[in-house]
């Protein structure tokens, strides 16, 4: 039973580590770069639901999924545009400073103190012995409906198909006559608007923000990217259900709990030297 | 055109910070004894230094206005130090500098474990308000005004052993945290031994906070012991929400101080009881501590810079050291805004070591007329008589 409830619990924070994890890897795979001010596009939710949950919790939710939207277009359109062909190390440099931006800016509004946020009281659900809670299981849901609609509006929508052409082969693409710049706007777009989502699930589970609550879900997202092999639709997802789940498991063993973030990143490290592309990467030749 | 531009811009730039080096240099006023301290004023754990800025202000100016130390005037110098212990080094360097002469260390402990180090190398008097770390006052020039760790622990499982008999006790902690497992190894270890077989223990590490594991694990105890900061308890209460539990008292040490003023956080949602160990009740209506807190409160807005222990902890520092200077100046020393931080220490440090030397305070047991007393041992921690402050009763 404990072990079954260990795994629902991994799962749904799995979810939202992969639904954030997907951010990084469309932009990883469209845009060659590591969009590290990810994960403050999850605090951008945040406080964006703080702001409109007294209207409707479900209104604040899609409000700031378009807010996240914009945000993620203007920082990629004012920050990342301008160095596209500039060297990897210049545009990380960049999205390290977005990031410490849009903290302090949230500093700047909101303050340093930590805000508790109620986005809903969902109670929870018993079967027999069984008992979870109702965000949990809403979280698990959504993460597989949301992993589900991704996966069918890249293999069949025409823009979907005109991303994982940009990310085979940028040149090609182009000459094909596929608009490289707005498909990386959408690309975007989509994944600011996951974190957004992210978010909601996350304060769900963990309801307190600071302006630097981001960053922990954004480095765990951006290692289940990894792990599952980064520019990889699948890998993210898969990472991140698996890096909840190890999560969860590591945490609930009192005498391995105080390392559970050291167990995470060494199986980054042991998979990294086992199979350097991630789980489901494409090893990639690279002409020297 | 360009190119000079930016030359010019270049060297306007090197002059401006070269002449930033020197704004800390001019002269220092003679009659002012500069008491400096670092504290978290933004950041996770910036409830606990505002109070501890506002609570010392309070009192430096409550001595000004009354006429100083015979004339010569205090003033508070507080640095920004996150709760972050890279941060201290170089907070230090510029409030030496400025001139600090005698200092109540930092905040929080994990800042103030470099800062004892740093101070000692310059002789440097600190009382500190609240870093609680058994290591802080390892140095002789090093003093507490609020318990130690392992006094809180040890008071703690007293506690415990007083009230909870028979009780499934469990202990959520953080694991790479000082405080936190200094207070829960001195826990244990004076915990009854009828406990200890249906001990269960939890713990967190880093900026975590999603605690279903942690929460699954202590979810049959009665009792659970979170010697934590408030952030991380109020989550954890909050999860417990969801998960089915028998938890019937949390109970905590001076990290809950706060607890109930975190913004948006309803504490009625919590059906437990939240209790802990202080030295200040926040809640009295009557007696020296009231009095304080209507000062507070008149001054600051309480609602966007509660009062804390940490606060009242600090006003008791800036008084202590205060009286012990006056101590001193009877006894024939002298002391102004000229006199060395070293100096300062060894004149503070005879005061504070004698066997005399008895503070009235507000932090402490007081009662309704009555102040409480202070004393220190010869090894700076902090001898006064603690309360069990019920910050929530139990949901009927």
């Amino acid at each position: 039973m404990e072990f079954l409830i260990t795994l629902v619990n991994g799962l749904s924070l799995g979810g939202i580590y992969a639904m954030i994890a997907l951010g990084y890897t469309m932009v990883y795979g469209i845009a060659k770069m590591l969009n590290f001010a990810h994960g403050d596009i999850i605090m951008v939710g945040g406080y964006t639901v703080l702001l409109f949950l007294s209207v409707n919790p479900i209104v604040a939710i899609i409000a700031s999924m378009i807010f996240c939207m914009l945000v993620g277009i203007v920082v990629e359109k004012f920050a990342y545009k301008p160095l596209r062909g500039a060297s990897p190390l210049a545009v990380l440099i960049t999205a390290i400073g977005v990031s410490f931006l849009l903290q302090s800016i949230s500093q700047m509004i909101f303050g340093s103190a930590p805000k508790f946020i109620v986005i809903a009281d969902l109670g929870i659900l018993k079967i027999g012995e069984l008992a979870i809670g109702y965000s949990t299981i809403i979280t698990l849901a959504c993460s597989v409906i949301v992993m589900i609609a991704l996966s069918v509006f890249v293999k069949f929508s025409k823009t979907g198909r005109a991303m994982v052409a940009v990310s085979e082969d940028k040149g090609a693409a182009q000459l094909m006559g596929i608009n490289v710049n707005s498909i990386i706007t959408i690309t975007f777009a989509i994944g600011s608007a996951l974190a957004a989502l992210a978010s909601v699930f996350f304060l769900l589970k963990a309801p307190t923000m600071t302006p630097s609550f981001g960053s922990l879900p954004g480095i765990k997202a951006f290692t289940a990217a990894v792990i599952g092999g980064i520019g990889s639709i699948p890998g993210a997802m898969l990472g991140g259900l698996l890096l909840g789940i190890i999560e969860c498991f590591a945490q609930a063993v009192p005498a391995i709990s105080p390392y559970t973030d050291a167990i995470e990143f060494s199986i980054l490290i042991v998979l990294l030297l086992v199979k350097p592309s991630g789980l489901l990467g494409k090893m990639r030749r690279e002409k020297v | 055109m360009k190119k000079t531009f930016c030359k010019v811009l270049a060297l306007v730039m090197c002059l401006a910070m070269i002449s930033a080096c020197f704004v800390g240099c001019g002269g220092k006023n003679d009659d002012v004894i500069v008491i400096g301290l670092t504290g978290p004023l933004t950041g996770a754990a910036s409830i606990y230094g505002i109070a501890v800025k506002n609570s010392a202000q309070l009192a430096v100016d409550e001595i000004n206005a009354a006429g100083g130390l015979n004339g010569i005037q205090f003033k508070l110098d507080m640095r920004d130090d996150q709760h972050n212990a890279e941060n201290v080094a170089n907070l230090y360097t510029g409030l030496m500098e400025d001139g600090m002469q005698v200092s109540l260390g930092t905040v929080t402990t994990k800042p103030g474990l470099e800062f004892k180090n740093l101070s000692k190398e310059d002789n440097v008097f600190f009382l500190t308000p609240s870093a609680t770390g058994d290591a802080i006052p390892e140095f002789a020039n090093g003093y507490q005004m609020c318990f130690a760790d392992s006094n809180q622990g040890t008071a703690a499982a007293k506690f415990f052993n007083e009230n909870y008999v028979g009780k499934k006790v469990g202990i959520f902690f953080k694991a790479d945290d000082e405080y936190s497992t200094g207070i829960n190894n001195n826990f244990k270890a004076a915990l009854a031994d009828s406990f200890k077989a249906d001990l269960k223990e939890a713990s967190f590490t880093g900026d975590a906070s999603t605690f279903d594991s942690q929460i699954q694990t202590l979810k049959d105890c009665e009792i659970v012991f979170m010697p934590i900061y408030y952030t991380p308890a109020s989550q954890f209460m909050t999860q417990a929400n969801n998960i089915d539990n028998s938890i019937t008292t949390y109970y905590g040490c001076d990290g809950f101080d706060g607890i109930d003023a975190i913004e948006g956080f309803d504490i009625s949602k919590v059906p437990q009881e939240i209790s802990m160990l202080s030295h200040f009740n926040s809640t009295a209506t009557e007696g020296p501590a009231a009095d304080f807190i209507k000062k507070y409160n008149d001054k600051y807005d309480e609602a966007k810079e509660p009062l804390n222990q940490f606060g009242a902890a600090a006003y008791d520092c800036v008084y202590a050291i205060y009286e012990a200077l006056k101590i001193a100046v009877e006894n024939g020393k002298e002391v102004d805004g000229k006199t060395s931080a070293s100096d300062m220490c060894e004149i503070l440090k005879e005061v504070f070591n004698s066997d005399t030397f008895v503070f009235r305070g507000i932090t402490g047991k007081c009662t309704a007329t009555e102040k409480s007393t202070i004393s220190w041992s010869n090894d700076g921690t902090v001898v006064k008589e603690a309360i069990k402050y019920i910050v929530k009763e139990k949901n009927a």
